[in-house]
């Protein structure tokens, strides 16, 4: 699989590393040093993924990534160095498809961009069943089974389990869950969240000390690992 | 001689009176015949009583008898007394005299009274206003020691903060080292020495030295130190001292909450400016080696065309790089906690902390056998999150350097009371007896090549939740074992 990579760094250092580490893996690479540079380049180049660095000089980060939604299709995976967890949140909130810490190996880079693009080929697909290891979810027949085993889910545990798995490999946060699954005007926290989470890994049979299916992103949310 | 005068006007002004009443009566009785005219007598005896008191009073009432008694009662001309009709009267008279001139006395005392008292709350009003509009506190605060040396047994009235422990003279005038150190002794042991104060009143105590030393007052953020003149106080002054000893407290009081707040905003502003600082120095410090990783992990591809001990050499310059990224973390991490840490305390499951540390470090992790004995029913921790993570994660990765290559790691908890008991455990070496407190030390290590900083760290995060860790040695190998509060809200369904 390759694609077109747009990368948004301003260290020349940074962009030259990523334009090669990303060529050896067959991807086209644009680099550009700005937010407002980025925000053309996307309408004009058409790239797949934006590595968007968050500490931009001028138009920063999150600006840029304000900008950049309307103009592009392309999945965001936001780069930053020791980013706070309100950072990695807001970003998932303005539109970020995950993030990654920098520093970071190019293998593990290059896992992250895949997985995204799979991700992007999915929702076009529209393929109606999500598969992680031998956890099943049907999203057609509301089903889902665990080595074809079926599980009963609670109305809001499968809305739950449901909207991760729309979003499989991507970290969903908190907010955007409870806003999600209780509806527009939820009035609740975290707790609500990580206790039908907890629900939801007993009756999968995940062992929340070593889970295979639903991951915890500390201070975020939560990923189903696809 | 004028003094005597004053003072023999009134008993003068009764004869007098009494005699004019005489005159008056014998000028109206040679006219026609009126009874009852004695009763002109009892006006001038409750005049006499309101105006001057008992003696003239009784002077006025005994003269008037006599009078009375030598010209109208027959027979005229004699001073004889017959019958109890006319005894009755003279009772009548004296009683009248010693009735009014007591009530009008007790009159005189509470108006007086009552003027000392208007007196008195007129200059704590100003004084309150005055403190109220000023902007320093010191200004009104010598308002307050000028206005109690102004009573006549106060001589002298000082008062001396106590900023943070420090003791600092205020108003008042200064005092001596001595005086000084008795007034904090005062203070920090609560305990007033030579004077008390007791429901709006102050009391001098025996103890009180005398008027050589000065008596100390402890107040809720200061010390009132004063010399009281035993032989002159009056019940009067001493209310009013209690009272300026109060507004100075409330005085005190509002400087200390003014000076703190001040002091808190300072705080405020250097704590920005660390973050802004630290945050700014992760960034400078971390990209260049995030650049360098990117670049060296680019090159390990087959179509790089590298050889193979050439791929071997950039591994090994990748884990440098990824060595100094940790030490930088670290580094900014205790720095953090040095600045003050705020937790986002949270209830959280147990389990779900390890599985997340498990998660981050799981390439670190394979070929080792991790086991985790975290029961179902255990119930949620309060913590941060994030903080609690890093104490897991280095103490894995301390796990990870001293287990054998494909070691047991162990990490469980039970629940003890308030707090949730947990440990992580390897079967590597033991730790030397001698070092198991020292491995928590900053810098403190046992290889050349840790930073020392990690489990630092842990020991910070695990004390700032309350909790406390310690390293011990089992059978298989050393234990870490720390504490965490349990949430006190089980559940929120």
């Amino acid at each position: 699989m390759s694609g077109r990579v747009l990368v948004v760094d301003d260290e020349v250092e940074m962009q030259r590393a990523l334009r090669t580490g990303l060529r050896y893996h067959d991807f086209e690479v644009h680099a550009v040093g700005s937010g407002e540079e980025a925000v053309r380049e996307a309408a004009a180049w058409r790239p797949d993924v934006i590595l968007l660095d968050l500490g931009l000089p001028g138009m920063d980060g999150f600006a840029t990534l304000r900008a950049l939604r309307p103009a592009t299709r392309a999945a965001v995976i936001v780069v930053s160095v020791m980013p706070g967890e309100r950072d990695k949140v807001r970003a998932l909130d303005l539109g970020a498809d995950d993030y990654v810490v920098k520093p970071f190996g190019t293998e593990e880079l290059v896992a992250r961009i895949r997985a995204v693009l799979r991700r992007q080929a999915d929702v076009s697909t529209g393929e109606p069943v999500v598969q992680t290891g031998d956890l099943e979810i049907d999203l057609g027949r509301r089903s889902v089974t665990v080595s074809g085993r079926p599980v009963h889910l609670t109305p809001t545990e499968y809305e739950l389990l449901r909207y991760l798995a729309l979003h499989a490999g991507k970290p969903v946060t908190h907010s955007t869950l409870l806003r999600q699954v209780w509806g527009e005007y939820a009035v609740g926290d975290k707790y609500n969240t990580r206790y039908v989470v907890a629900q939801i890994r007993k009756k999968l049979g995940d062992d929340p000390a070593n889970p295979r299916f639903i991951v915890n992103e500390p201070g975020v949310g939560y990923r189903l690992v696809s | 001689m004028s003094l005597v005068l004053r003072r023999l006007a009134p008993y003068s002004i009764a004869i007098g009176g009494a005699i004019a009443i005489t005159v008056a009566i014998a000028l109206i009785t040679s006219r026609t015949n009126v009874p009852g005219l004695s009763a002109f007598y009892l006006l001038l005896v409750l005049w006499l009583g309101a105006r001057w008191g008992r003696g003239p009073a009784v002077t006025g009432s005994v003269a008037a008898f006599l009078l009375y008694d030598f010209f109208f009662v027959p027979p005229v001309g004699t001073l004889t007394v017959r019958g109890p009709s006319e005894l009755f009267e003279l009772v009548v008279l004296l009683a009248v005299a010693l009735v009014t001139s007591q009530l009008a006395a007790s009159l005189r005392r509470a108006q007086a009274a009552s003027e000392t008292l208007a007196a008195d709350s007129r200059v704590l009003y100003e004084l309150a206003t005055a403190a109220l509009r000023t902007p320093q506190v010191t200004v009104a605060l010598s308002m307050l020691c000028d206005q109690a040396v102004r009573l006549a047994s106060v001589s002298r009235f000082a008062l001396v903060a106590m900023d943070f422990g420090e003791a600092a003279p205020l108003a008042g005038g200064d005092l001596t080292p001595d005086e000084v150190r008795q007034a904090t002794w005062s203070y920090e042991n609560g305990r007033p020495v030579g004077i008390s104060i007791s429901d709006g009143a102050v009391r001098l105590t025996k103890t009180h030295p005398g008027a050589e030393t000065p008596a100390y007052l402890p107040l809720a953020s200061g010390v009132a130190v004063m010399r009281i003149d035993t032989d002159q106080q009056e019940p009067g002054e001493l209310r009013m001292l209690a009272a300026l000893i109060g507004l100075a407290d409330l005085l005190l009081d509002r400087r200390r909450v003014a000076l703190e707040a001040e002091r808190a905003r300072g705080f405020e502003a250097s704590d920005r400016l660390k973050a802004a600082i630290l945050s700014s120095l992760s960034h400078e410090l971390k990209s260049p080696i995030a650049s360098l990783r990117a670049g060296l992990t680019a090159l390990l591809v087959p179509q790089a065309g590298l050889q193979p001990e050439q791929q071997e050499l950039l591994v090994d310059l990748d884990r440098q790089a990824t060595r100094l990224d940790r030490l930088v973390g670290d580094m900014l991490a205790l720095s953090r906690l040095e600045a003050g840490l705020e937790l986002d305390k949270e209830p959280h499951g147990f389990a779900e902390l390890v599985g997340t540390a498990l998660h981050q470090l799981r390439s670190d992790l394979k070929g080792h056998e991790v086991g985790v004995d975290a029961p179902d029913d255990l119930p949620p921790v309060e913590v941060d999150e994030l903080q609690v993570g890093r104490v897991l994660t280095n103490l894995l990765e301390n796990a990870l350097e001293w287990a054998p290559p494909t070691g047991a790691i162990a990490v469980g908890a039970v629940a003890r009371e308030a707090f949730l008991e947990a440990w992580v455990e390897n079967d590597g070496p033991a730790i030397a007896p001698m070092d198991l407190d020292r491995v928590f030390e900053t810098f403190w290590t046992r290889r050349a090549r840790g930073s020392g900083l990690g489990l630092a760290i842990c020991k910070r995060v695990v004390e700032a939740h309350g909790g406390t860790i310690r390293a011990e040695n089992r059978r298989r190998g050393p234990r870490f074992t720390f504490t965490l509060p349990l949430a006190r809200v089980i559940a929120k369904r």
